[in-house]
């Protein structure tokens, strides 16, 4: 029996029902109930296959001349969150480049770490009281951080508000410090960064993921866009057999249409406007609509909003809901490969990975244009950009009639990405970054 | 003498050395939401600016042939809605400029003069505000000289497309001057002025970098023939 229009709970592999005869049959799918082993880092001669030879020497040409230079990079988690998969991509891939990177993260207690990502939320717009004590454990954590760690490579990079404290270590004679701001600082609590603002001011240099984040500041700001790894286990390229595989255990039928949207289970997100488009559109043409995410089972919010997901799609045996655990790297990639179109519809972004996961696949993208998206697609030549329910209905009906618009799109989205927003360009960027700052001093 | 054999191993009397060029972006402090903000903006922002949201805008969305001129076209069109005004920016043709002042010049003379002639969109508020932005650039040196034609042509398939916007586009900026390396390369090394002259009409608006790369190299291919 299908289960129509309903979330579907993963299971661990060794408890999986067996499969049904006639596929495509939605069942519990096979899903590892612990995170599977990371596969080796890529090297940096692997990326040639996907941006070119001539590309790759201009990399090593830009670090020959930073060669024998050290960097450390520091953040507040070595596990977990945007900002460590970055670094876990980027430390390696300097250091084969023979710019010596290391990469340290601050500790700090409950308190320290309940007053930063109280500080997160404030800066990203939040209500927030600043307290005396609020700032007294900054300060103390950042003290202690300070006089454990050392800072004596030519360039210390500091990622985020959390260790931003740490430069009042800097000598201005001996290195050069850069912050770099994953956050959005466009609404900021006024009190908060006010307190951080003479801290980021002592840096040589700030970096932002968009103009819109960025505040002015005495200091210059570059721009690098949020990027990802093309070789990571969501974004590399799969074979059929283990889209098939996927596709088969999560009942998606790959002879019909595919209309996919990989998000959290989160307002923000608008799932349930997803849904009604999909309702709307699909009195005039046949797909089916994944949405797949996670955070529901660790979320109550998320909790919440899949219940109303799940009333929304109400027991429709075309909307596939799947409530996925955070290493479903393959399964999304899977996924994403398997579509027919992308969808993003959130009511408000940060930058948007999803959408350039699914423009790297080379995918017909719908999104709204909030946060960074618009950076992305580029309204009716690498994507679609919507402002509305109806909008997306359209949209959906339009790209499912004329697919070679779609490929048309799909294939200029691939080359934006390969262009702006891959891990190597990134990796570009920084040497391009470490080397101004060189030459200014 | 064999003529086809002459054109392609004729040996130019210096090589041409192929470079390409990386650029950082940085945030500026100029922002616009209406369209005399933008015309202020344009009056004070760093040359840099000028270059990223035209020159460097055409290398970042290189694989794009349709719809896409320049940055402040796009955000006229798409965030203030004046397609009037964003006509008249993205007929603005790069090529025709040696210096960016004199761009700028022609930049601020067309928002000016649609704003004499539409008063009522002066405060029109955009969507989105337009960030100005600009770029450093480092030039790079590849590993790839051309001696002769045949090597030329050879060096042109294996570059970067950045290194073709470096010397076929971003050229004349460098060097003040209406043309671009490989054409003055080509006429002033290997005597080649016919092929030469007809590289600088290749339209670089209506083609992918891939496609001009193409382009350069059937002109340089048919003049062996």
């Amino acid at each position: 029996m299908k289960e129509a229009g309903r979330s579907v709970p993963t299971e661990p592999a060794n408890h999986a029902q067996p499969a049904p005869s006639e596929a495509p049959q939605r069942r519990k799918p096979r899903i590892s109930e612990t995170p599977p082993l990371a596969p080796p880092p890529p090297n940096l001669a692997d990326y040639e296959a996907i941006i070119g030879k001539s590309q790759l020497d201009e990399l090593r040409f830009l670090a020959s001349t930073l060669r024998g230079k050290t960097v450390k990079m520091v953040n507040s988690t070595a596990l977990g969150g945007g900002v460590a998969e970055m670094l876990n991509r980027l430390v390696p891939l300097l250091g084969e480049l023979e710019v010596k990177t290391g990469w340290e993260v601050i500790t700090g207690g409950n308190d320290f770490f309940e007053v930063t990502k109280a500080f997160h939320n404030a800066l990203h717009g939040g209500e927030y009281t600043l307290t005396q004590e609020a700032r007294d454990v900054f300060m103390l954590h950042t003290e202690q951080n300070r006089q454990r760690m050392s800072f004596d490579e030519d360039f210390i990079v500091i990622h985020d508000p959390q260790p931003a404290g740490l430069v009042a270590s800097r000598n201005r004679d001996s290195n050069r410090w850069v912050w770099r701001c994953h956050i959005d600082l466009s609404n900021p609590n006024s009190d908060v960064w006010n307190f951080l603002r003479p801290m980021v001011e002592r840096y040589d240099s700030a970096i932002f993921s968009s103009p819109a984040f960025a505040r002015r500041l005495a200091i210059p700001q570059a721009l690098f866009y949020p990027c990802i790894d093309p070789l990571s286990e969501k974004n590399k390229e799969l074979d059929e057999r283990c889209i098939q595989e996927v596709c088969d255990n999560f009942g998606v039928d790959r002879s019909r249409p595919i209309v996919t949207q990989i998000s959290r289970f989160d307002r923000l997100k608008d799932p349930v406007g997803v849904v009604r488009a999909c309702k709307m559109a699909k009195k005039y043409v046949d797909f089916q609509l994944v949405l797949a995410g996670g955070s529901a089972s660790d979320d109550p919010e998320g909790a919440v909003v899949l219940r109303e997901v799940m009333e929304a799609a109400d027991e429709d045996p075309d909307i596939i809901i799947l409530d996925l655990p955070p290493w479903s790297a393959l399964e999304i990639n899977a996924l994403q490969r398997a579509s027919t179109i992308i969808i993003q519809k959130s009511l408000k972004e940060g930058f948007g990975l999803t959408v350039t996961e699914g423009l790297w696949k080379g995918k017909p993208t719908i999104a709204s244009a909030v946060g960074g998206i618009p950076a992305q697609v580029i309204d009716k030549l690498t994507g679609v950009l919507v402002h509305s329910v109806e909008g997306c209905a359209y949209q959906i009906r339009y790209l499912l009639t004329h697919p070679d618009f779609g490929l048309q799109l799909g294939r200029n989205g691939r080359e934006h990405v390969k262009e702006n927003f891959l891990m190597t360009t990134n990796v570009r960027r920084w040497l391009l970054l470490l080397l101004r700052i060189l030459s200014e001093a | 003498m064999n003529p086809v054999t002459d054109a392609t191993t004729r040996a130019a009397s210096a090589p041409f050395e192929f470079k390409s060029a990386a650029h950082l972006l940085f945030i500026e402090r100029e922002q616009a939401s209406t369209l005399v903000e933008f015309l202020e903006a344009l009056r004070t922002c760093p040359e840099g600016s000028i270059f990223q949201h035209t020159f460097r805008t055409l290398e970042e969305h290189h694989f794009i042939k349709e719809g896409f001129s320049n940055d402040f076209a796009h955000w006229a069109y798409t965030d203030l809605n004046l397609v009037g005004l964003g006509e008249r920016l993205a007929s603005v043709d790069v090529r025709e400029f040696t210096s960016l002042s004199s761009l700028r010049s022609r930049l601020i003379h067309t928002v000016e003069d649609f704003m004499g002639q539409n008063p009522n969109v002066h405060e029109r508020r955009a969507e989105n505000p337009f960030y100005f932005c600009s770029s450093k650039t480092v030039v790079l040196p590849t590993q790839l000289t051309a001696s002769d034609l045949a090597e030329f042509i050879e060096g042109l398939k294996q570059v970067s497309v950045h290194s073709i916007h470096y010397h076929f586009i971003e050229a004349r900026l460098r060097r003040h001057f209406e043309s671009n390396d490989f054409s003055i390369w080509l006429e002033r090394k290997l005597k080649l002025t016919r092929p030469a002259s007809r590289l600088n009409h290749i339209d670089i608006y209506t083609s992918t970098l891939e496609g001009v790369r193409r382009k350069i190299v059937q002109i340089l291919e048919d003049a062996t023939d």
